[in-house]
């Protein structure tokens, strides 16, 4: 006897093999049936993005790498394979310390700034404080603004003639510094900006964050009357640890690749490379040198350090999970 | 139902996959073919029925620009696009650049002094000689110098639209306060003197100011060093360790440094707002600066002893990648909006240089000039105006490695001789590297 049976998760399966008539297939195992839809089906929701990204992702990232190798001037039709030459130039030259050294401080002071500002911000207005919602709203909003606009607006803060702080220090007596001219103060100017057009992201992830914790364990601190620090240590803390590492990757990841602020407040100056990050010196490489196969090593080298940090960090918060 | 599932599947696999070859297929430049007409033209003639222009609107000359335009499309039937393509010549150059990589070329193209030349070098830009004759351009007829600042390989890949030169502003109120004559310095070592008496007379202001090496120290220096008997390049070879180079590389410095030369990101806004007495900067600073200092101002040759006058700006160039009709159109263009009438306009509205000869005897020019005498400085300098150093224009990234090393030596107070070296080295190597090769 040959029978059908249906299940409300299975499909249609043969309870009896009969053997194969003159146009069927043979019968196949029941896994192997259903792993074949399954893959076909996924394969059809896929394919669209998988087309996006193989399009618009992968194929421009191996097409940079290959460019890596070559001397192309971008107004060129014809690129020049020279080996492994960039590389060489770019891991030997004096003027990729400087613009690694810039790259490490702008990102980190970047990183910590806005996540610790951030918190500071989140706890604060995770307090019943009159008006919060409206000072929330102004928090975040430079987040969603162009970075080319900002850096252009805080043109008229750090401007040495007619900015703000140089009329606020003025009032004190106090001169203010050099931020177009000296290396130093030109970064901090650029880092700066950058932390306050970011704050918003990580204090809206911190406070979302602080408003999904355990109100139990808060209280149980209390009964215990445990020390603000105390609580915010050993209660709030550990509990804010995911959003800390998710933010540590994303903040990282943004901060690495900064281009807007730079290009429009010191154009990867003063001397030079005095605020000259590699995402800079991709651009410039690229549009000023005119060494576009230069550029694309540069980002070849970014691409890889981004990688090698990111699955670091995954690593890292894998290891913390399991803890 | 299972067949039907599997059969949906198939389908949107294979659909997908059809896609995905597609896609990955697809070029990524645009190709036009001779069934289609490009953009702009029209199938059964071929006549151009719009033309496409890349600007950046030097000097603020969009509305001038605007009305220029509208006077073309009246008289030519030709609707022009124009399209505010950068916020600056490199800007500008930059989106060519990608044009030239993805299709959408404009028709005509704004070039700066420093863009231009790898264009032509890489035949992004059209020779315009041929287009010239066919058009009917009166070559002749713009200023030689200007002209020739776009010659290369037996042809010419520009022709001029906002020309400028180096002009030494000075405000006339603290001058007078200084006791000082209503004239520039003839020497820098007349500047050196009043530069003395104005810091005693205004201590909160800066004597002179000068941009910063983003912000075109590197043009400004230029005429200079020049002044001093010095250049950055004699053709294709390096001079800035000369005697003459180093010295003005050091006078600059001196002056940095005995508060007579301040550098600043924002000059011409800074001499506009009267912190400032004086201000080196382009003739098309002069269009901005009529209409917003709240202060006399006289213009000035750059000091001396030896003529500074070192041209810049940009002029309009055609990209060699579109047609042979829209090329024709676009050189029409051109030279409507670098007539002598145009010329006339265009140079009122901003401060630039006329281009046409006839410019300088046409009436609306001498009315003009009497009634704006600063303006007079700069037609004066045209008889000595020279093409700019190899150095900056012609190797990649010249201006912006000159006007770094300019910042180490004014507001990094480094070495000028060290500096200058490693310059020298630097730039030999992009020569060699760069530019010899494709010579």
């Amino acid at each position: 006897m040959t029978a059908d049976a249906r299940t409300d998760d299975h499909p249609v399966v043969a309870l009896t093999p009969r053997p194969p008539g003159p146009r069927e297939r043979p019968a196949r195992p029941r896994g192997q049936r259903y792993r074949r839809r399954e893959v076909l089906l996924a394969l059809a929701f896929l394919l669209p993005n998988l087309v996006l990204l193989g399009v618009f992702t992968y194929r421009p990232l191996l097409d940079n790498f290959r460019l890596s190798f070559t001397s192309w001037n971008i107004a060129s039709p014809t690129a020049e394979y020279i080996g492994v030459d960039n590389y060489v130039e770019w891991f030997t030259s004096s003027s990729s310390q400087t613009v690694m050294w810039n790259t490490v401080v702008f990102t980190g002071a970047a990183v910590i700034g806005s996540m610790v500002l951030g918190l500071a911000l989140a706890l604060l207005l995770d307090q019943k404080l009159v008006g919060r919602n409206a000072v929330r709203s102004l928090v975040f909003a430079p987040f969603v603004l162009a970075g080319a606009a900002v850096g252009v607006a805080f043109q008229f803060v750090f401007d040495p003639t007619f900015g703000l702080i140089q009329d606020v220090l003025g009032r004190l007596g106090i001169e203010a510094p050099a931020f177009y001219q000296n290396p130093r103060w030109a970064l901090f100017m650029v880092t700066t900006t950058y932390v306050w057009k970011n704050l918003g992201y990580t204090f809206v992830i911190y406070l979302a964050a602080l408003q999904g914790r355990r109100a139990e364990l808060d209280e149980a601190a209390e009964i215990d009357a445990a020390s603000t620090w105390t609580k915010f240590r050993r209660v709030t803390w550990p509990q804010l640890r995911p959003a800390t590492f998710f933010l540590l990757i994303t903040v990282l990841l943004n901060s690495f690749q900064v281009f807007d602020v730079i290009h429009t407040m010191t154009r990867g100056g003063p001397l030079g490379d005095g605020t000259t990050t590699m995402v800079y010196q991709i651009y410039e490489e690229t549009f000023v040198n005119l060494r576009a196969g230069y550029g694309a090593t540069v980002a070849s080298i970014m691409f890889v350090a981004l990688l090698l940090i990111t699955l670091a960090q995954v690593f890292l918060m894998e290891r913390g999970r399991q803890k | 139902m299972n067949a039907l599932n599997r059969r949906t599947a198939s389908r949107l696999v294979v659909g997908g996959l059809a896609l995905t070859l597609l896609a990955a297929c697809a070029g990524t430049g645009s190709v036009e073919t001779d069934e289609a007409p490009a953009a702009g033209t029209t199938a059964d003639t071929g006549e151009v029925e719009s033309l496409t222009f890349w600007s950046n609107h030097p000097g603020e000359s969009k509305e001038v620009e605007e009305e220029m335009i509208a006077a073309f499309e009246a008289e030519h039937g030709i609707e022009v696009n124009l399209v505010s393509a950068g916020a600056n010549y490199e800007e500008l150059a930059q989106r060519f650049n990608a044009a030239l990589a993805g299709g959408d070329l404009p028709d005509v193209v704004v070039v700066s002094d420093v863009t231009w030349f790898n264009f032509a070098l890489t035949d992004a830009l059209a020779p315009m000689d041929e287009l010239w004759e066919t058009v009917g351009v009166d070559s002749d007829g713009y200023v030689d110098s200007l002209r020739e600042d776009y010659a290369f390989d037996d042809g010419h890949y520009a022709l001029p639209y906002a020309r400028s030169t180096p002009l030494f502003y000075y405000n006339k109120d603290m001058w007078e306060a200084a006791g000082l004559p209503d004239r520039g310095p003839e020497t820098w070592d007349e500047f050196a003197e009043w530069g003395a008496d104005l810091q005693e007379s205004a201590p909160d202001v800066a004597p002179l100011v000068a941009p910063d090496g983003s912000n075109y120290l590197d043009w400004l220096f230029q005429g200079m060093i020049w002044t001093f008997g010095g250049a950055y390049s004699d053709e294709w070879e390096p001079t800035f360790t000369s005697d003459e180079s180093v010295e003005a590389g050091e006078f600059l410095q001196e002056q940095v440094e005995s508060g007579n030369i301040a550098i600043s990101n924002d000059s011409t806004n800074q001499f506009g707002a009267g912190q400032a007495a004086a201000v080196l900067a382009s003739t098309g600073s002069l269009g901005g600066l009529t209409e917003t200092a709240q202060f006399a101002f006289g213009t000035a040759f750059l000091p001396g002893p030896q003529p500074g006058v070192t041209t810049g700006g940009a002029g309009l160039g055609i990209p060699a990648g579109i047609d042979q009709a829209r090329q024709e159109a676009a050189m029409e263009l051109i030279a409507f909006l670098t007539d002598t009438e145009n010329t006339v306009t265009f140079s009122q509205a901003t401060g630039y240089m006329p281009v046409q000869k006839a410019a300088l005897e046409n009436e609306d020019t001498i009315a003009y000039l009497e009634e704006n005498p600063n303006a007079r400085t700069a037609l004066e300098q045209l008889e000595v105006t020279a093409s700019q150093d190899y150095a900056r224009v012609f190797v990649p990234g010249g201006g912006a490695r000159i006007g770094a090393a300019l910042d180490r030596i004014t507001t990094g107070g480094e070495d000028v001789e060290t500096v200058f070296t490693e310059l020298e080295e630097e730039t030999r190597t992009v020569i060699e590297r760069d530019i010899e090769p494709q010579l």
